[in-house]
């Protein structure tokens, strides 16, 4: 509770800060017009409403709305308006060119730094990654880390594509890899992998009862270094999720009952065979992360890979967050709408494709806020030239927190040095 | 258009081993009704119909008349376009499962190994072909990988279930030599005796440029004093790797560059004028749009992703509008996959960067752009008189789509390779699994 009053205060903070330094507050508001809105609730489909916005927040939604005094009216003719996508599984601002060591912070191969790595150290908002993503239409993602010497990854953090505030929750959850790539960081066999995860949490355990006997030396050695145990304090207190890279149906199966077992909190990635156990998963509640366009057994654990896999999921009763495209999740973060578009081409209903990249992953991180379009939520808006999970639609307008943001980028000042050229 | 015909004066191509064994098979007439056609020459028919049988497309347009027997399918609201060719696959070199066993796509022992065929790689049970197919894919050129400077010949393969290799291989299509510039030979071979940087990459091809022009040089006199009636005339002995190599300044390989930066790709062209052979495509080609006049101007394709970028150096100064700025120039451009997920879905790869065009400004259109994945990619592998367009005399190599191909919504319903139908969405029982699929989730139920 106490931490919360200190949130609200920041966020009022900063809210006052922003304001007096753009001068005039209503010059940033915003009426816009006739909007479709695509935000994974039920509505009409030609259904067109009003968006308000004020400062930061979506203050009116509605028809007929008046343009605010001072500010814009955009016109979307029917446009679609969604909230910014989210991306659950990317490496924003912790990777700027994957071959270049030096702009690489997702993994580091330290024996002693596993589950103690948290990325949001190392963020880097500037990054032109970060940018062009933001500039077609990401305004949050779950970034993660990769396992360097353990099964432990690190802590993920739900960032901001935003100038300020970027942090939205620094530990979003712990990152442990399971199946085959937890059994080649274990030493062969997955086996290994569950047992050092059992030992871990056990020391976790033993740790967070005994610290003050650890500190002194008088306790039994642990599997991990001191601070990788206290990070995973949080795990086994329920505080943060664990979140389980795992593909196999049997690898899946074992990891719920592990959990029920340690009564920790779960959320699943990758999941290629989730189909087959999609019963337990919606039983035991817990959400999942995958890019719903893989289709192909690129190993013996995802033999079971299918491009109705999010449709199967869902009808059983799963929740679902996407990341895509395919291996580009970071550099093109962006297309996962291009993924979801594409698990909406196999069955899955639309709305529920919106709200793998949106809604869901507000509600499952706790994003205050976010998520949804609704008179308080934040403004945090982009309106399509067209459907947002058509590949061949586009970004008009990026706003988040009520803030536009520049449609041009690293890439399209590249592309207008040359077009300029060509067309002399 | 360049064939490997057997010539008795050469032995070094007097055999043609592992030729193709493909056949067509025997279908039945078709004829599709009231669709929309991308011919894949730049034209969009409305309500349009196609008429195929003995696989070749046999007419195409308005109430086109079809013998009693064919096979009518109801167009009406679905699209056809060519079959899809993508030129940079490595289905069956790099081969799903990607375990250690199935990586036969880098000979990366030596930097030159213009000696190796990715063919000689190829299995044809990769569980991709199929997936690939059910994205319109009709038409695949697998390549060697880019660790060496010469990386091998690639071979084009015509995407039907075959036990062996010779059985899907494209009659009579020519070979293409794999080079690489840039990141990769210098990282591969950094600490294995070089090259370790870019001007090394450069002195090794010219190195075995010198040496092919020597051997062309000992065959053509040979294979003059053969045709003079020379009895006494002695062959020199062969080479594979020079083969390769003579082949491709006898106009009969096409060089297929991966090559990402401008500047890097001006030096090659450089290098192919002082050795005097012809560069087809450069592939990935992430800078293209930097250089699209040059290119144009030395009828060389530009074969490119929509949008990938960052995995390394020479790959950060991308731009969605790439494959546009080549066609603005009046070049040929080309989107490849390189990718087995990617390849299921080319044509939505063309719509992304059609999309981001017509945003910069150009005025771009489904019928121009669907040449990308069709008309274009044939050129650069030397079967434009065969595939990648709808025309009469083509091979009826056919898509029918659910809606435009371009969508994220739409699908492959129906493909045809030869005029035989290779892939039914409706029919999913009738369609070909390979033989790695079969049991293996459950003994009785196959990899979906």
């Amino acid at each position: 509770m106490k931490k919360l009053i200190i949130t609200n205060l920041l966020v009022s903070l900063v809210i006052t800060m922003q304001l007096s330094c753009m001068g005039v507050a209503n010059a940033s508001d915003i009426l816009i017009k006739n909007a479709r809105i695509v935000d994974g609730s039920e509505r009409g489909p030609n259904e067109l409403t009003d968006i308000l916005v004020k400062g930061s927040m979506i203050v009116g939604l509605g028809n007929g709305l008046s343009a605010p005094q001072g500010g814009r009216v955009i016109d979307a003719a029917g446009r679609p308006v969604s909230t910014g996508l989210f991306n659950a599984d990317t490496q924003l601002g912790i990777i700027e060119l994957g071959s270049v060591a030096g702009t690489v912070d997702s993994r580091t191969s330290n024996e002693n730094i596993t589950a103690s790595l948290q990325v949001s150290d190392a963020f880097n908002p500037s990054s032109v990654v970060i940018a062009y993503n933001r500039s077609l239409g990401i305004s949050h993602s779950l970034i993660q880390p990769s396992n360097g010497a353990g099964i432990f990854a690190g802590s993920a953090a739900v960032v901001k594509l935003s100038n300020t505030g970027n942090i939205v929750v620094k530990k979003a959850a712990m990152v442990v890899s399971l199946g085959q790539a937890g059994s080649e960081l274990a030493g062969g066999s997955r086996a290994a992998a569950m047992s050092l995860l059992r030992e871990a949490l056990e020391d976790a355990r033993d740790y967070s009862k005994n610290r003050s006997s650890y500190a002194s030396g008088s306790r039994r050695a642990y599997s991990l270094s001191r601070h990788d145990l206290d990070a995973l304090v949080d795990v086994v207190q329920r505080r943060q999720p664990l979140l389980v890279r795992v593909e196999r149906a049997a690898d899946i199966e074992r990891i719920l009952e592990f959990a029920r077992e340690q009564k920790i909190t779960l959320i699943l990635s990758g999941v290629s065979e989730g189909w087959r156990v999609a019963n337990k998963i919606a039983e035991a509640k817990v959400p999942v992360i995958f890019d719903p366009i893989n289709n192909l057994p690129s190993s013996y654990e995802t033999l079971g890979s299918r491009l109705d896999n999010a449709r199967l999921l869902h009808d059983a009763g799963v929740k679902l967050m996407f990341t895509g495209m395919g291996w580009q999740n970071t550099h093109n973060a962006y297309l996962v709408r291009q993924s979801a578009g594409n698990a909406v081409a196999n069955g899955l209903p639309y709305n529920v494709a919106i709200q793998a990249i949106t809604s869901n992953p507000a509600q499952i991180f706790g994003i205050p806020g976010y998520g949804q379009i609704k008179v308080g939520a934040d403004a945090t808006l982009v309106l399509w030239s067209g459907d947002p999970l058509e590949v061949m639609s586009n970004p008009d307008l990026v706003l988040i927190d009520g803030q536009e943001y520049s449609l041009e980028s690293r890439a399209t000042r590249l592309r207008d040095r040359y077009y300029k050229r060509a067309i002399k | 258009m360049p064939s490997e015909k057997p010539s008795d004066s050469d032995e070094s191509s007097s055999v043609s081993p592992f030729a193709s064994t493909y056949l067509v098979p025997q279908a039945p007439a078709t004829v599709i009704r009231g669709a929309t056609l991308l011919t894949g020459t730049g034209q969009q028919l409305d309500n349009a119909d196609i008429l195929f049988s003995d696989g070749k497309i046999t007419a195409l347009g308005s109430a086109v008349k079809a013998p009693a027997e064919a096979v009518e399918i109801n167009g009406a609201g679905l699209w056809v376009t060519p079959g899809i060719i993508d030129v940079h696959s490595h289905m069956g070199v790099y081969s799903n499962p990607s375990v250690r066993a199935h990586s036969d796509g880098n000979e990366a022992v030596a930097p030159a190994t213009a000696k190796v065929w990715a063919e000689h790689s190829v299995w044809p049970q990769d569980p991709n072909f199929e997936k690939a197919l059910a994205g319109g894919v009709t038409t695949a050129q697998i390549l060697p990988g880019s660790a060496n400077l010469f990386g091998g010949r690639g071979v084009t393969l015509k995407n039907v279930p075959s036990v062996t290799m010779m059985g899907m291989k494209f009659p009579d299509a020519p070979h293409s030599l794999k080079m690489a510039c840039g990141e990769n030979p210098k990282r591969v071979y950094g600490d294995k005796g070089g090259p370790s940087t870019r001007m090394g990459n450069m002195a090794g091809y010219r190195s075995a440029w010198i040496a092919a022009k020597a051997y062309d040089k000992s065959w053509t006199e040979y294979e003059e004093k053969v045709a003079k009636g020379d009895k006494s005339a002695e062959a020199p002995s062969r080479d594979l790797e020079m083969e390769t190599l003579r082949g491709v300044l006898k106009g009969d390989i096409k060089i297929h560059n991966h090559c990402y930066r401008a500047d890097e790709m001006a030096n090659m062209i450089e290098l192919s004028k002082e050795f005097g052979y012809q560069i087809t495509a450069f592939h990935h080609a992430v800078e293209a749009y930097k250089i699209a006049p040059l290119l144009a101007k030395n009828d060389i394709c530009a074969v490119v992703w929509a949008d990938w970028w960052g995995f390394k150096q020479e790959a950060y100064d991308m731009i969605r509008e790439n494959a546009p700025l080549i066609e603005l120039a009046n070049g040929c451009a080309i989107i490849h996959s390189d990718d087995e997920t990617q390849i299921q879905r080319l044509p939505q790869e063309v719509g992304k960067a059609m999309a981001a065009a017509n945003r910069m400004g150009m005025n771009l259109t489904a019928a121009q752009v669907i040449k990308w994945v069709t008309s274009n990619s044939a050129k650069s592998i030397g079967l434009d008189d065969r595939i990648g367009s709808l025309k009469e005399g083509m091979n009826a190599d056919v898509v029918l789509w659910s809606g435009n191909p371009l969508s994220v919504y739409s699908k492959a319903d129906k493909v045809w390779i030869d005029g035989v139908l290779r892939f039914d969405r409706s029919m999913p029982v009738l369609n070909h699994t390979s033989d790695f699929n079969l049991g293996i989730i459950t003994p009785t139920g196959d990899r979906p």
